[in-house]
């Protein structure tokens, strides 16, 4: 592993986490020739590193923002900030309502098995218990049987009740009503029922020959990727097996939710979900009602990653309150989340790179195998992402893919931050660590001689026409100072692998350093219609915002609110709360809501700007365009005519809606796997540093650098918290998380057999760059960036074990056997 | 109910037998909430004060089963039981470690404990007080079922010799926040009896003593001099600690799980490195 060539310089900077929070564009503390930037916090750091590759036009346009205190490229305090610290702020399980009754479901104990009967009778004969509810109560199939209503978000394969057969651990197939939590929880463990085992289908490998668990079939989808020439071979061939265990989003509040009876026979819910307008059709079609009359109230989100509750919790909860009338709550145990909401795709890889003798990339081949687990969900979403993101962020004239989605008992497998790019990024990294070990070059200089640039072709044909400073970003992270070693600070204390006063042995420990680079599609793929809705309302001095992009605690809601300050002028501004009374604005996941949702507030804004100004540009006798807004004042052109913004809103009530929706895609083509089928890619680049206990195969990860692709900072105080959150995430995979799962059955849903991150876990994560290249085509420019540092992490800290250990590292999470020498 | 003398509490025991005590309430609380365990009632020891401190007693301490995890981890209680101390600070987060205690650390009697393999190298003995009097029973008594809690008592000390020579305790997670221990390994020397006492926790569902190897050990060991061993007795004494403490797979009935194999041998591996690097750092 060759360091950087700054590496003398290990002075480091340990409290930059608190001044690169203050640094707005390309910021490099410490880096040659910024020396008197990071001494003075950052301020004049923009400026410094003007020479550095990193730093593009738009640099000093944000530091000529900076100046102002709201609108666009100001570090923000988020909306919910406050409420959230003061432990004021209402989550799903607060709920209330008068004479509410508790909700609770009936789980299968087998992966697999046949539903022979179901005896609700002792349920429904305990004392407080006002429903029991199962398939049959449900709207019947096309043939006139119960079918358990199924849904989904592609195919409509998953029952919200199991009726006839049960397909995972945990699968409910009964709901239950009653006036008490223990009572509806005794109750549905009081159903009796006859199970006839089934054998399970857990190995992926095995879905192609064995029966099929679903009239369906085992495969959800198979996608070939034919790009180029067959033939080709490289002088350099290296071919190595990846697997990717499961993670869950284990979002720290579980599934919570209200449902309450409208007078019309409808329903009205309260729950955390961030796709409120397509839940709410769903569970509208599962109950057999129209759409109109199930209302959908989104309350406070205790974490979600992209999607959060299975649809079968909320449907079986408008079902309860429908059917008795009362309020119903229901409130899932830990263990009760682990089994029922999606997980990552568990996934086999198996690679061969071929390259020249100089390390040019000549050919990847790949086969892909993903576990969607029993029901569909976005199975054949995910596997469009991962097949297309096979190759990486690098131009390969060849790519042969061939990828699969299958149908297991295993537990159920959907979206999640980074899905499907982030299963390749960790395999097609491994490969090039061990390309540039068989070609003895550096692993950032293999890099250095392949990344793509904009016009650079995916291997589905499609041309990459957003930014792509891939290389901008490897030099960025490869130029940050490395952090000390311990035996240069002998008086600093050092944090062992095993945490402190454990079992560490500072005399078997080896450092790594490892980098990787990845990329991770934004927005719906394949011909997803993005659209989004929004209002913007300013009366007197405030202005209102009216849409309904869910913010799931990643910081939108503060966004909307600085893209209004920034066209109206306007302080003050309110987010509404989401409920599906509001247009639809389209899920919470891919990245997309600053996107599409910003695209419709920014131009609902300036439809109410453009109603602002032109009355006054009649009174200035001028065009409206000659005319901005700027510190809460309107200035003409030539600065003569002027006046504040909150004068020339006095008595006025403007109001705008409107929609964005980006540019389309199409279908990949089954047989050949080419198509234009992305918006837009973001790009990042990490460095990790690893301290690895030899002995014991124990890891901590004592630095992770970031070098992230974002086309404009929008907060840059909410990108480094989305990078250091998706950084976190893409640890826990790296080194601790994994559902283990023995013959279909999770053995510890609980956070002690789950290890999320913690604390001391966490690495010091420091940005390096925030590089700001404008992707004409987004609203302001501006790139998702949730995803692509979760996408990154696990590979670039697979790399540093790599480095560190000489094991070859191709499992996540990486086990101890796979880090002891 | 919550007496403020162990007096109180007994009696308070003896009129409720249904009742279920709680120290810290830190694995009741939890067993609780997740519906486990539905108590008549709870007997509050936080107001018992004369179990939240020690004293000595004949060359011994006499700790009080109330005594925090937070509490054993400062210096002063380090200086005095350098094992327990260790032990203690490895305990959870510091939220547990607040109001965890010792006492409800032996009772709970969870295989990961951690503080338990190092009363069982100590061996520490624990004083149980019923309505009839107290009883001295053996920690490692207690622990293995040979002398249950019986209806009515209350852990209320734990007396642990002191042997004013080098413990440790080293405890593997798999990771560096805090985590229930994978395995565990506490060591003591005994110059008086010229002993090393080891114990092995979180690998079985008690803390255990490699006898064979604590004698072998011993008798590698130069006690009248600088009481250092070459490092291949280390790492002998490593794998004669892991091989007597993690049976291999598979001996255990037919059923044994495809994955388990490896499983041992990782562990076995774990224990030896941990035990060669507690009778390094105790001879250091």
């Amino acid at each position: 592993m060759t360091t950087p060539s700054d590496s003398t310089d290990t002075t480091g900077n340990p409290g930059s986490g608190e001044t690169t929070l203050t640094n707005l564009a390309t910021v490099r503390e410490g880096a040659p020739g910024s020396a008197t930037g990071a001494a003075l916090g950052g301020l004049l750091t923009a400026t410094a590193t003007a020479p550095a590759p990193a730093s593009t036009p738009g640099t000093e346009a944000a530091a000529a923002i900076r100046a102002q205190r709201s609108g666009i490229g100001v570090s923000a305090l988020r909306e919910d900030a406050p409420t959230k610290a003061m432990g004021v702020y209402p989550y799903a399980a607060d709920l209330w309502a008068e004479g509410l009754l508790w909700g609770a479901l009936a789980r299968s104990p087998y992966a697999h098995a046949r539903i022979v009967s179901v005896d609700t009778r002792p349920a429904l004969a305990l004392p407080g218990v006002y429903a029991v509810l199962t398939a049959d109560d449900l709207p019947p199939g096309p043939d006139g049987t119960p079918n358990g209503a199924p849904t989904g978000p592609y195919l409509a394969d998953r029952p919200i009740l199991a009726a006839g057969v049960v397909r995972h651990h945990g699968e409910p197939f009964a709901a239950v009503a009653a006036d008490h939590p223990d009572t509806a929880r005794l109750a549905a463990a009081s159903i009796l029922v006859e199970w006839e085992p089934l054998p399970a289908l857990t190995d992926p490998d095995q879905a192609f020959q064995a029966p099929p668990l679903h009239p369906d079939g085992n495969v959800f989808r198979q996608l070939p990727i034919r790009f180029g020439d067959p033939e080709v071979v490289g002088e350099v061939v290296v071919e190595g097996m990846y697997q990717v265990g499961r993670q869950d989003p284990a979002p720290i509040g579980a599934e919570a939710g209200l449902a309450v009876p409208r007078p019309d026979g409808g329903v009205e819910l309260h729950v955390a979900t961030t796709d409120p307008h397509n839940d709410r059709d769903r569970i509208a079609s599962c109950l057999g009602i129209e759409p109109d009359r199930v209302r959908l109230v989104v309350s406070g989100i205790p974490g979600a990653t992209s999607d959060r509750d299975d649809l079968g919790f909320q449907a079986t909860l408008a079902l309860l309150a429908a059917r008795t009338g009362h309020p119903v709550k229901m409130v899932l145990t830990r263990e009760e989340s682990f089994l029922t909401h999606p997980h990552r795709h568990p996934a086999l890889l198996r690679y061969r790179h071929h390259a020249d003798a100089e390390g040019r990339l000549v050919k990847v081949e790949a086969q892909i195998l993903l576990d969607g687990g029993a029901y569909a969900d976005v199975s054949s979403e995910v596997l469009a992402r991962a097949a297309a993101m096979s190759a990486g962020p690098y131009v390969v004239p060849h790519v042969f893919v061939d990828a699969w989605a299958v149908r297991t008992n295993n537990p159920p497998s959907g979206r999640m931050r980074g899905e499907g790019a982030l299963q390749t990024c960790f395999a097609y990294e491994s490969q090039l660590d061990r390309l540039a070990a068989a070609l003895d070059l550096s692993p950032l200089e293999l890099r250095r001689r392949n990344v793509m640039t904009t016009g650079d072709l995916l291997p589905t044909g499609q041309a990459v026409t957003c930014p792509a400073p891939v290389r901008e970003l490897l030099d960025a992270v490869a130029e940050e100072p490395l952090p000390p070693l311990p035996v240069d600070q002998p008086d600093a204390e050092w944090l062992l692998p095993e945490g402190p006063g454990c079992a560490g042995d500072p005399a078997a420990v080896r450092r790594g350093i490892g980098y990787a680079v990845g990329m991770v599609p934004m927005l719906g793929i394949e011909g997803a219609d993005e659209v989004a809705t929004a209002s913007v309302r300013v009366t007197g001095s405030q202005a209102s915002v009216i849409c309904a992009a869910v913010d799931p605690g990643t910081g939108f809601a503060t966004l909307a609110k600085q893209i209004v300050q920034e066209i109206l002028g306007v302080e003050d501004v309110y987010i509404a709360p989401v409920d599906t009374d509001q247009p639809a604005a389209g899920p919470s996941a891919r990245g997309r809501q600053t996107w599409v949702a910003g695209g419709a507030i920014e131009r609902a804004a300036l439809m109410v700007r453009q109603q602002l100004l032109q009355p006054l540009a009649a009174r200035f006798a001028m065009s409206p365009e000659l005319l901005s807004i700027k510190d809460g004042r309107i200035t003409s052109y030539d600065g003569v005519l002027g006046m504040p913004v909150l004068e020339a809103l006095e008595g006025k009530d403007l109001w705008a809606t409107a929609q964005c929706r980006p540019h389309p895609t199409e279908p990949l083509d089954p047989e050949t796997g080419q198509g234009d089928a992305f918006v837009g890619l973001g790009f990042c680049a990490l460095r990790a540093v690893v301290d690895v206990d030899i002995d014991l195969g124990t890891v901590r990860v004592v630095e992770v650098t970031a070098a992230q692709d974002v086309g404009r900072a929008l907060n840059p105080r909410q990108i480094e918290a989305r990078i250091e959150a998706g950084v976190t995430q893409g640890l826990g995979l790296a080194l601790m998380e994994d559902m283990t799962v023995t013959d279909g059955h999770v053995l510890a849903p609980s956070f002690v057999g789950y290890r999320l991150p913690t604390a001391l876990d966490a690495p010091d994560i420091r940005v390096a760059a925030l590089i700001e290249d404008r992707d004409v085509v987004a609203p302001f420019g501006a790139k998702a960036v949730g995803a692509a540092p979760a996408v990154v992490a696990p590979a670039a800290i697979a790399a540093a074990v790599r480095a560190a250990t000489g094991m070859p590292v191709t499992r996540l999470p990486i086990q101890p056997d796979d880090a002891a020498v | 109910m919550l007496p403020a003398s162990l007096d109180e509490a007994v009696s308070a025991m003896a009129e409720s037998p249904g009742a279920v005590p709680v120290a810290g309430g830190t694995d009741l609380m939890g067993a609780v909430n997740a519906g486990l365990l539905r108590p008549m009632a709870l007997l509050g020891l936080g107001r018992v004060t004369e179990l939240r401190g020690w004293q000595y007693q004949d060359g011994a301490a006499l700790l009080g089963a109330g005594l925090t995890h937070a509490r054993m981890a400062r210096p002063d209680f380090a200086a005095l039981i350098p094992a327990l101390a260790e032990a203690a600070a490895t305990v959870g987060p510091p939220q547990v470690r607040n109001v965890g205690t010792l006492g409800g650390n032996i009772v709970s009697a969870h295989p990961a404990g951690d503080t338990l393999p190092v009363l069982a190298a100590l061996e520490a003995t624990v004083t149980l007080v019923g309505p009839e009097g107290g009883r001295e029973v053996a920690v490692s008594h207690l622990l293995t079922g040979l002398d249950p809690l019986r209806s009515g008592e209350l852990l209320a000390y734990v007396r642990v010799p002191l042997l004013h020579a080098p413990q440790v305790f080293l405890k593997a997670g798999g990771r560096t926040g805090p985590s229930r221990a994978v395995a565990s390994v506490s060591l003591v020397l005994d110059p008086a009896r010229r002993a090393v006492r080891c114990a092995v926790g979180a690998v079985a569902p008690v803390p255990l003593r490699p006898l064979e190897a604590e004698q072998w050990v011993a008798g590698c060991i130069d006690w009248d001099g600088e009481r250092t061993v070459d490092p291949g007795v280390a790492q002998a004494f490593g794998e004669y600690v892991a091989s007597a403490c993690v049976p291999d797979a598979g001996t255990e009935g037919g059923a044994a799980r495809t994955d388990a194999a490896p499983t041992a041998a990782r562990l076995r591996r774990t224990v030896s490195v941990l035990a060669r690097r507690a009778l390094g750092r105790a001879l250091k």
